[in-house]
């Protein structure tokens, strides 16, 4: 999926930008603060219907203004161009448009252009608590996936339904267990569907993980994933649910007593070792870099592998941190990655170097205070 | 902002309070309400207030009804033994709609949802249980509940219930709609569809 053109109106600190991008490898310089992120937030927007660097829209605003307006023009390959909008106002909230029509849901936009994010928030992944990694592995699954979006959404929910039940029935626990009954069955039922293709997406993943790992840093150590959730060994729906079902009623008392649902997929965690030895307890804080981008990396493998249009691949300021041998790597792998790539860096000397043979492949921007120009 | 006449702000805040209807269009509508001749404003108004006071539940099925029991109750073309049970009122309207279902209906009133306070009391449960019992001779229930969420539960809970009462509960199937281009239909839908195909 290629994205054309580009269009930001009071979208951060861009009052109106409007850009047509090439369609390989796009890199975009600029100081600090001039505003290169919030142009891959914007693509983001289209892509995933929020933004990656803040929590809430109305931040996204410019500052004094009450709406903004992001659009984007998308050519696939076996899909005519469309055009993706967002909007959003203060007090109406957001609204997403594919072709001027609306959607009625947020999750009819997911995966209609696929994307994989590299970014500075990535060294999260590896280094803090499993929410950060079900969120990965959720939206690596999906942006391929629309039923297990749904499931997603529709497990939260009942999780949701089923936690308010343990807070105001605590005091009458014979009617808990009737009531709770039927969220249970739902509980399962949607839970091991999720389980089930936690699994089989992670254990296809793998091989595109130690691909990408290795490209970055030789076979020396080798990288695995591993599921911890209810059934991970199971390899039916029907058994995952069987040990959920019975994980379920083993945590009964505890949950009780928490007034939490505290067994499910909302519970799960990836362990990430490098070798035999585990990255969280015992990497080095090259190690864990390198594997976040690995694991970005292998994503935009999986995807080159089971969808028909390659995604649109973001990376916010990775060469900041990573040495020059590294950054040439990277380079020289958007130079021949058959999609379309965008670099925002705060120093172009680091990479100019890099692009020169290439110049057909690369289109050079250059951001300062919320305006791009491109530079030929 | 704060209108220059009381009464004209009274009026705005209530129909501001319909569901749809922002602030702006309620303005819209106070505003072309005051142009209208009287006639046609009492009409409204007339329309309105008689909607809460003429308006009864049957006392059956609990359809909205202008006389009790509700036309449909009352017929002796319906099948008893069949009851097809909805969320809401507009519900039967939609599967009266198809003029294919010969049975009786039994509106619950909502759905089973803890988050927004509704338990199997709140709704109309133990009303259809007491159909059942009171000898209408009820054989089969279909449940024509949203398939999200709530409206499952809502069903588990029914089924459970009744189960015991010897009384068969179906649920109406899911796909894809008739008359319906394939490529309308959203990628969950069509998805489910392809899990639940039949032979040709």
């Amino acid at each position: 999926m290629i994205n054309t053109s580009l269009s930001l109106t009071n979208f951060r600190n861009h009052h109106q930008t409007d850009t047509v991008w090439g369609e390989h490898v796009n890199i975009i310089t600029g100081p600090n603060g001039a505003g290169k992120t919030n142009l891959l937030d914007a693509i983001h927007y289209l892509c995933m219907g929020r933004s990656f660097s803040s929590n809430s829209d109305q931040y996204v605003v410019r500052l004094g203004e009450r709406s903004f307006l992001v659009k984007g023009m998308f050519q696939g390959t076996i899909r005519s161009s469309f055009e993706v909008a967002c909007s959003y106002q203060r007090g109406e909230g957001k609204r997403l448009m594919v072709n001027e029509s609306p959607l009625e849901r947020h999750a009819e936009l997911i995966g209609l252009v696929p994307v994989v994010l590299v970014s500075p928030e990535d060294k999260k992944l590896t280094g803090e608590g499993p929410a950060e990694r079900r969120s990965f592995i959720d939206a690596l699954i999906s942006q391929t996936s629309p039923v297990y979006l749904n499931d997603l959404i529709r497990y939260r929910k009942i999780i949701r339904q089923r936690n308010r039940l343990l807070t105001d029935l605590h005091h009458y626990p014979h009617q808990l267990d009737d009531m709770l009954e039927p969220w249970d069955r739902q509980l399962t039922e949607t839970g091991s569907r999720i389980v089930m293709k936690r699994n089989i997406v992670i254990r296809q993943f793998q091989s595109w993980l130690e691909k990408a790992h290795e490209q970055l840093t030789g076979t020396e150590l080798k990288p695995t994933m591993t599921y911890k959730s209810i059934g991970e060994n199971d390899t039916s729906e029907e058994r995952i649910r069987e040990s959920y079902t019975f994980q379920l009623r083993a945590s009964s008392v505890k949950e009780r007593e928490r007034q939490q649902t505290i067994t499910g997929p909302h519970r799960d965690d990836l362990i990430f070792f490098l070798n035999d030895m585990e990255l969280r307890k015992f990497g080095s804080q090259g190690q864990h870099r390198i594997f976040a981008l690995a694991l970005k990396i292998a994503q935009l493998y999986y995807y080159r592998d089971v969808l028909e249009d390659l995604p649109v691949f973001l990376l916010d300021d990775v060469f900041g941190d990573l040495d020059p041998h590294k950054t040439e790597i990277v380079m020289n792998m958007l130079l021949k990655h058959p999609g379309q790539s965008f670099i925002t860096a705060a120093h172009p000397d680091k990479i100019s170097g890099l692009t020169g043979g290439d110049s057909d492949r690369v289109s050079n921007y250059r951001v300062s205070g919320g305006k791009l120009e491109q530079v030929r | 902002m704060q209108l220059i006449s009381e009464t004209l702000e009274q009026a705005v805040e209530q129909l501001a309070r319909l569901p749809g209807m922002g602030r702006k269009s309620a303005q819209r509508i106070a505003m072309y309400l005051l142009k209208q001749n009287d006639d046609q404003v009492f009409r409204l108004s007339k329309a309105i207030s008689d909607l809460k006071k003429n308006i009864l539940y049957c006392s059956v099925c609990y359809n909205i009804t202008d006389s009790d029991p509700c036309p449909i109750c009352r017929s002796e073309k319906r099948n008893t033994g069949i009851v097809c049970i909805v969320e809401e009122p507009r519900d039967v309207y939609v599967v009266e709609r198809t003029n294919e279902f010969t049975g009786r209906y039994h509106v619950l009133g909502g759905v089973i949802s803890p988050l927004q306070n509704i338990g199997p009391n709140e709704i109309r449960i133990n009303e259809l249980i007491q159909r059942i019992r009171d000898g209408e001779e009820i054989r089969e229930l279909i449940l024509a509940l949203n398939p999200d969420a709530e409206g499952e539960a809502t069903g588990y809970y029914i089924n459970k219930l009744v189960h015991v009462m010897g009384v068969n509960v179906t649920r109406i199937a899911h796909g894809i709609p008739m008359g319906t281009e394939l490529e309308f239909i959203d990628d969950a839908t069509l998805t489910r569809a392809f899990a639940g195909r039949q032979r040709f």
